[in-house]
């Protein structure tokens, strides 16, 4: 069982990229707080600003495991997922405490409905954490955060431009197909939790070679 | 005596190129130098042996543990120090608080004893002086001692070093062979390096890697000692030589078969090395 001190947790706490994690937490706070100067428009806006400041948390989530240290750090006796789960139990509070802002910075009367929206939230941001966990996991690079974003952004246009309409997940609070959306957000926060885990491990075996019979 | 590392068919394939083949070695105490080119598999198998990697067949144990199970693997891990071939850091870290953030990670958890270790290393890698300074303000080769002091935190059995000298200047390179060689009393230290003067000077013994295999396991005077009566000058170009260079005198010195009544010359390492890789190379051909 791995040992988890006090100076572990502070030591792991200075290597958070909390510059990077303030200033998407700062753009997305700013993009919720937009909906209180959007006058009348702010009945529409309020929800597309609110899922905007969203990804832009999400953004700033995906560089959440980049470690320029992490090949001199490769093969200490600290489980990676320890190392993992660490970052992110440290930054949930952070995560938690920041969506509370975005959500009051939201005029109370065109706030969508907080249990959806704060699913929506956790679905993304869980899609982040994941990403950069199997990124870790799949590829030796330090700083994988940049590549994230940028797929997360291009990810985010697809499913906006693209996603069938059946599947919706980005619908307006007054579509009958609200309620179904929400179900699918909390299947996208399973997978996105079950990937982060799977990600997160150390294989004693590569699997690349399973895959590929005869090698 | 029981081997630190014993290793048996190592393999491992990054897509259709076979980076480790069917590699079986055992370390014991002291230096041990990996020579090979680039592409040979030296990381690899340091990586491998480091449990960075894990490899798709074969098995081994380091100091009596198996990384082929987690808990294996963990004791591993406890007994041992890397130093991969690009250390990275936090740079705003100074070179005690990186050292240090390795010891935490090392599960050193008594802080008096753990910064009385820290402080041991850097002393030992030379670098005292500097331990209160960012590591983004050291230089190339106090950077590289900060990752070396990182490796050796925790007094580890094995340590396995990736190219340390690479980039340094000859000043530094001199420095950093006299901190190998001191890590490599009492433990076993496995050097990968691309410099022979590096293996002639710190190792006890020697492997020569070449396509994933390893080609030459023994000792530098073993490895020397292949191309005794294969090392021979000439006035021009030997076109029947398998490595031939002129040398600052003018005339060619040439390794392979030599002619007959050619002037023959004392091997070096270094010979000994580029004969063995011209074996490995006709090998790969056939």
């Amino acid at each position: 069982m791995p040992r988890l001190s006090g100076d572990l947790i502070v030591a792991v706490c200075r290597t958070l990229p909390l510059g990077l994690l303030g200033a998407a937490g700062g753009t997305g706070l700013l993009m919720a707080g937009l909906s209180r100067t959007t006058g009348e428009a702010g009945e529409w806006l309020a929800l597309p600003l609110l899922r905007v400041a969203i990804l832009a948390f999400a953004m700033g989530l995906v560089f959440l495991l980049d470690d320029p240290a992490r090949h001199t750090t490769a093969t200490v006796p600290t489980p990676r997922p320890v190392r993992i789960a660490l970052r992110v139990a440290l930054v949930v509070p952070v995560a938690a405490a920041w969506w509370t802002a975005a959500l009051l910075l939201v005029p109370r009367d065109l706030r969508p409905p907080g249990a959806d929206i704060t699913l929506e939230a956790a679905a993304a941001f869980a899609l982040a954490v994941s990403a950069a966990a199997v990124a870790v996991r799949r590829s030796d690079l330090t700083r994988p955060g940049p590549r994230l974003a940028a797929g997360l952004l291009t990810s985010a246009m697809l499913v906006l431009l693209f996603w069938p309409g059946r599947w919706a997940l980005l619908v307006p609070v007054e579509d009958e197909r609200w309620a179904a959306a929400h179900d699918r957000w909390a299947v996208v926060l399973a997978g996105a939790v079950v990937v982060g885990v799977l990600g997160a491990v150390e294989p004693l075996r590569r699997w690349y070679w399973r895959m590929v019979p005869g090698r | 005596m029981t081997p630190t590392v014993s290793a048996s068919g190592l393999s491992l394939r990054y897509g259709g190129t076979r980076a480790l083949d069917d590699v079986s070695l055992r370390l014991s105490g002291g230096v041990t130098g990996l020579l090979g080119p680039n592409g040979a598999g030296k990381t690899t198998l340091l990586r491998v042996l480091a449990t960075a990697l894990p490899a798709d067949r074969g098995a081994f144990t380091v100091l009596g543990h198996d990384p082929g199970t987690a808990r294996g693997r963990q004791e591993v891990r406890r007994r041992l120090g890397y130093l991969p071939q690009t250390p990275g850091f936090h740079p705003d870290f100074t070179a005690f608080e990186f050292v240090d953030y390795v010891a935490i990670l090392k599960e050193m958890t008594d802080r008096a004893a753990r910064h009385r270790e820290v402080r041991r290393v850097l002393d030992e890698v030379g670098l005292a002086d500097v331990r209160g300074k960012r590591i983004r303000k050291l230089s190339g080769g106090m950077r590289q001692r900060v990752a070396l002091g990182a490796a050796l935190v925790g007094d580890p059995g094995f340590l396995v070093l990736d190219e340390p000298t690479v980039g340094l200047d000859p000043e530094q390179r001199m420095r950093f062979r006299e901190f190998i060689a001191g890590a490599g009393e009492g433990r076993t230290v496995l050097l990968s390096t691309h410099q022979t003067e590096d293996v002639a000077m710190l190792c006890h013994r020697v492997l020569v890697m070449a396509g994933g295999r390893v080609r030459f396991e023994g000792t530098p005077a073993e490895l020397t000692a292949r191309a005794a009566g294969h090392v021979w000058s000439s006035t021009e170009r030997d076109p029947g030589a398998k490595a031939g260079w002129r040398t600052g005198t003018g005339s060619f010195r040439n390794v392979g078969d030599p002619p007959a009544g050619a002037d023959l010359l004392e091997p070096t390492l270094e010979d000994g090395y580029l004969l063995t890789l011209e074996g490995a190379g006709a090998e790969v051909a056939a």
